[in-house]
């Protein structure tokens, strides 16, 4: 989760969200170049006297249309690479549904048992001490780690969406609609988001909290909770 | 005991106020690759021309330039350093996994020698 006051990602939790993070490096570099170049050009035009006699520009003109293609290339290829590989979906071990409702989500393992259970917020007077506010909820989503999961997401009511900022993913939860999205998580943990689309008044009140445990120990939690 | 030996978390270096070299990983030495690069390029044309402004010119030209080329270098070199680094982390599973079975890789390659021989 973030702490107060942060103001860059979340350490990254899956495979495309290291490459996302890298991209935003790859990009902000990118950025600090351009700045220094622009910082520098605008002290030279305030240092010099104002002059009109600039009749013919070719080379200048030259040089600012290649340099910004070749630095849009530089962002745009890197930035295609991430975008399809975000697409792919390859043969995940596991497809669950997440339903968006005012508020709260209802999530259902369909694949070996019927297993669904609603996740609400725990309210901050039922909170035990050192859990995080406006953060926890009754149920969490586990998933196995390691393992490529499918997650289906749709919504009964009004616009969701449903974020996880380290694993790098936003997915919109629209009525009548089932939108798919997948995610690896690369190691053990609890991962946290928020509802990411406005959706009424406890739009703020709706976490997404997921568990990610080895194989043996979601085994024994589907028993747990089928039984 | 916790704590004894550990170094102090680095505070964030805001560079124009975004890029925070400290915790991305090639930015502090491309900075840093990229100012001396400016100044032996500003430096030098300057020595050989004796002209200010198109040292200046140069020397900005020459911190972009290098900037870019040891952060494409390092990112480049990193990206196959943590490929590696998966194929050394899926190779030790392996092998710990298939150790002693059918599907053990040494087994089968001893099996083949013994054969072969």
């Amino acid at each position: 989760m973030a702490n107060h006051s942060q103001f860059g990602f979340q350490d990254a939790s899956s495979p495309i969200m290291e490459e996302l993070v890298e991209f935003h490096d790859h990009a902000l570099m990118v950025a600090l170049a351009i700045c220094s170049l622009v910082l520098y050009l605008l002290a030279l035009m305030l240092m010099e006297k104002l002059s009109s006699n600039t009749v013919d520009a070719q080379e200048v003109e030259l040089i600012w249309t290649i340099l910004p293609a070749i630095v849009l290339i530089l962002l745009a290829l890197p930035s295609l690479q991430i975008l399809y590989m975000m697409d792919e979906i390859d043969e995940p071990d596991l497809t669950l549904k997440a339903i968006g409702h005012q508020w709260y989500w209802s999530y259902e393992y369909t694949d070996f048992k019927d297993l669904s259970f609603d996740s609400y917020m725990i309210p901050t007077t039922e909170l035990p001490l050192g859990h995080f506010r406006l953060l926890e909820v009754d149920h969490r989503v586990v998933v196995p780690m390691e393992s490529p999961i499918r997650i289906i997401v749709t919504a009964s009511d009004v616009l969701h969406s449903w974020a996880v900022p380290t694993l790098g993913v936003k997915t919109d939860a629209i009525p009548g609609r089932l939108n798919q999205t997948s995610f690896i998580t690369t190691r053990p943990g609890i991962f946290y988001g928020q509802c990411s689309e406005i959706c009424g008044a406890n739009h703020s009140y709706m976490p997404i909290v997921v568990e990610s445990t080895p194989l043996t120990h979601f085994e024994n939690w589907s028993s747990l909770l089928s039984s | 005991m916790a704590g004894e030996g550990d170094s102090e978390p680095r505070k964030s270096f805001k560079l124009l106020g975004f890029l925070d070299v400290n915790s991305v990983p090639c930015s502090r030495e491309s900075v840093l690759y990229g100012s001396v690069g400016s100044l032996v390029v500003g430096l030098g044309h300057f020595l050989a021309t004796s002209r200010v402004r198109r040292s200046c010119d140069f020397a900005v030209g020459g911190f972009i330039c290098t900037m870019l080329g040891y952060w494409f270098y390092c990112r480049y070199n990193l990206a196959q350093q943590r490929i590696r680094q998966r194929m050394l982390k899926e190779g030790m599973r392996n092998k710990l996994l298939f150790e002693g079975s059918s599907l053990d890789p040494e087994r089968k390659q001893t099996g083949n020698e013994g054969s072969n021989s």
